[in-house]
């Protein structure tokens, strides 16, 4: 027995030695996350083409970090370029995606499809060939799909990778044979010329944002995160301490913590914050799933406690319509794969557009759940030259 | 006659120390972990592990493992989730489900018994597969709008802020301990983990105790399924990701014996309970995702190696009284 006590209390040792080390680790994180491109708008934050913060000399050192890129928005890229030149007839296009279990992928799907629909009304005659990997850990299977879709010579690749090296082999070799790669959305390909898609970090600070104006400036917020492995849930945390750091004083975030995108680990974190925390007033989830575990917690505790999640899946959408939860970011991949696949004809063309496209994301919330999207974006389909 | 029925249960009562031990500590190192609030919350979080781990703990005490209960928890849960969407009355459903989950877990054990696969293999092969149905069944959409009288039935609290999953939670406990330790079928269980030839030498079906073991093993399952279906009011085809290993956790703290033969309900829950203790605690005192890993990892290394130190003690005191009969002989 005495030697279990032993045990046990150098368990605890460890423990309070990771408290701290956490509370550490809880302060480093970079803070040069880019100044000044707070989104100004409340519902919809496009164009932040402000330049970039002057403390980010391109990196060459091999991390490539989209948010710190000096990216434009597609109307930029139309205002520059005029009207998308006709590719040849019988283009074909390889779209790879995560996996399809997850809706945010199906929709990103849908986009391509609809992309290929809109072309054909124009008289263009495009196919886009839409693929994912059987599920998010199965990197070399994703792989294999491009290495097919090289094979097969498809003219462009539209790629979103498991993890941020999976694909680089396939990018490398697609572009030996000048096909042109654009990395869509995350994880990032370090070696692929073109990105497209959301900034992550602008998605936590519009969270904030929106937040810190409920609360009026003054309260106890939490975040749950996704896996920290992944690109965009640590950039949305960080975008949303960050934030909060510069604009809210009076907002302390008393506690993160990891819920592996995994709803009901999401719920029982937010019970147990929700007891321990009793002024809690919002959480921020770094995903629409675990908001709405959160959310269920919080109905149950029956406290006034404000929930944000990011994504945009039709199920928040509901939620919000229901005055469950309260906003979601949505980074509209419908249109999100319209726009990369603009971008893949304009860069086969021989346009020399930036290396960063950024897309559009928006907050949602009750005052404009039943907006249509095209509207919240003004988004203009795109447009084929003669 | 209690002490010798107290020194059966040393390795439950190292574990219900340490549990102890551990809720003394976080509570010095923040007193609001002891509010009534939070010990109910423990075992409110270690319910769904609780009974995962539960019908865990037949398949190892077999001599097996069943990879596949974190799969046949998604299934039920779409499935429940479906039935109770067109108007199945709960019990209904709930019964439905429950036979689902045994008959999965049974199709686990015939692979294991009639076609004698590694349960690892076999299980590792029916998770893929159910993960897969439970997609393909949805297209990959969670089931929306699970009604009211569904989730009542295991959220409503009869007293206090203690929900009806956690009665369930016991009444499965309460079930299972009983089958396992007063039934002939739990004996058979125990003897074909810790020795199948011998078992079946003495005429023990072990076919059958296997697929029966299995198929309690994928019915708890099924109700950790129903319960969280219940509690999130969505049916996801992708939740119970990796449940598997953290009930697999929770059966090896409590001590049961990964090679088969060893090991009780009632380890098995506070097993259970301790891994939930754990892991609220350092939500509480704050301790960073990364690190919480790190502590888990360290917490299931240590209770392996207290289950070899006490086999060792135990050889050592049966050496002792050996050489003092010995001496008393001569």
């Amino acid at each position: 027995m005495k030697k279990l006590l032993a045990l046990v209390l150098a368990a605890v040792m460890v423990l309070s030695f990771a408290a701290c080390g956490g509370n550490d680790a809880a302060q480093t994180p970079s803070t040069d996350a880019p100044a000044s491109d707070a989104a100004p708008a409340d519902d919809a934050a496009p164009a932040d083409d402000a330049a970039p913060a002057e403390d980010e000399a391109p990196a060459d050192d091999g991390e490539f970090n989209p948010d710190n890129e000096a990216g434009i928005m597609i109307e930029d890229v139309r205002a520059q370029f005029g009207p998308v030149p006709k590719p040849a007839d019988g283009t074909t296009l390889g779209a790879v995606a995560k996996q399809f279990q997850n809706e945010y992928w199906r929709t990103l799907k849908e986009g391509y499809e609809e992309a290929q629909a809109k072309a054909a009304e124009a008289g263009v005659n495009i196919t886009i060939d839409v693929q994912a990997a059987q599920d998010e850990n199965d990197e070399q299977g994703q792989l294999a799909i491009v290495n097919n879709m090289i094979n097969k010579q498809y003219s462009a690749l539209m790629l979103s990778p498991i993890s941020d090296g999976n694909l680089v082999p396939g990018v490398e070799s697609a572009l030996e044979k000048n096909i042109p790669c654009v990395n869509v959305n995350d994880g990032l390909i370090k070696n692929a010329p073109n990105f497209v898609g959301p900034k992550a970090i602008q998605n936590g600070e519009l969270a904030a944002e929106w937040i810190s104006n409920k609360l009026g400036g003054e309260g106890e917020v939490a975040v749950v995160i996704g896996m920290p492995k992944a690109f965009a849930a640590r950039q949305r945390t960080e975008g949303f301490k960050s934030w909060m750091a510069e604009n809210a004083p009076g907002i302390t975030v008393v506690a993160e913590q990891n819920a592996d995108w995994d709803r009901n680990k999401a719920k029982e974190l937010a019970d147990t914050w929700i007891k321990n925390f009793p002024d809690l007033k919002a959480i921020f989830c770094n995903n629409d799933g675990m908001a709405l575990g959160v959310v269920e917690a919080v109905e149950a505790s029956g406290k006034d406690i404000l929930v944000v999640g990011v994504d945009g899946i039709g199920e928040a959408y509901d939620s919000i319509r229901a005055g469950k939860l309260d906003a979601t970011i949505d980074s509209f991949p419908f249109y999100k794969a319209q726009i990369a696949t603009e971008c893949t004809l304009r860069l086969m063309a021989g346009q020399e557009l930036p290396r960063v496209i950024w897309t559009p994301q928006a907050l949602i919330d009750s005052t404009n759940v039943d907006t249509p999207a095209a509207e919240i974006i003004n988004w203009v389909p795109t447009e084929y030259a003669e | 006659m209690l002490k010798s029925k107290l020194k059966g249960m040393s390795r439950e009562l190292a574990v219900l120390a340490a549990l102890i031990l551990l809720i003394i500590v976080f509570s010095i190192l923040d007193p609001v972990y002891l509010t009534p609030g939070n010990m109910v919350d423990i075992i409110k979080q270690g319910t769904i592990n609780g009974i995962l781990a539960i019908g865990i703990t037949f398949a190892i005490i077999s001599g097996g493992i069943d990879l596949s209960i974190g799969c046949t928890f998604a299934i039920v849960i779409v499935a429940v989730g479906q039935l109770t969407v067109v108007g199945v009355p709960p019990l209904v459903a709930i019964v439905l489900g429950g036979i689902l989950g045994a008959i999965m877990g049974s199709i686990n054990g015939i692979l294991i018994t009639k076609m004698n696969l590694q349960p690892f293999i076999a299980t590792l092969g029916t998770m893929s597969v159910y993960r897969g149905l439970a997609y393909v069944f949805t297209g990959g959409w969670p089931v929306l709008g699970i009604p009211d009288n569904y989730r009542h039935v295991f959220t409503t609290k009869l007293f206090g802020d203690v929900p009806n999953s956690i009665l369930v939670l016991f009444a499965i406990a309460i079930v299972t301990h009983i089958v396992l330790s007063k039934t002939r079928f739990g004996n058979y269980l125990y003897a074909v983990g810790g020795n199948e030839e011998a078992a079946k030498l003495s005429g023990v079906n072990v076919d059958k105790t296997k697929i029966i073991g299995y198929s309690i093993c994928g019915a708890c399952a099924a109700f950790a399924g129903m319960i969280m279906l219940a509690n999130l009011g969505t049916g996801e085809p992708a939740s119970g990701e990796g449940y598997e290993l953290d009930a697999i956790a929770a059966a090896a703290v409590g001590g049961t014996r990964m090679a088969g033969g060893k090991g009780t309900i009632l380890g098995t829950m506070l097993g259970a309970l301790l891994l939930a203790a754990l892991k609220i605690g350092m939500i509480v005192i704050g301790v960073q995702s990364f690190w919480q890993f790190v502590v888990t990892g360290i917490i299931i290394v240590i209770a392996a190696y207290f289950e070899t130190i006490q086999d060792k003690l135990s050889a050592m005191i049966y050496k002792k009284q050996e050489k003092a009969a010995a001496a008393a002989e001569k």
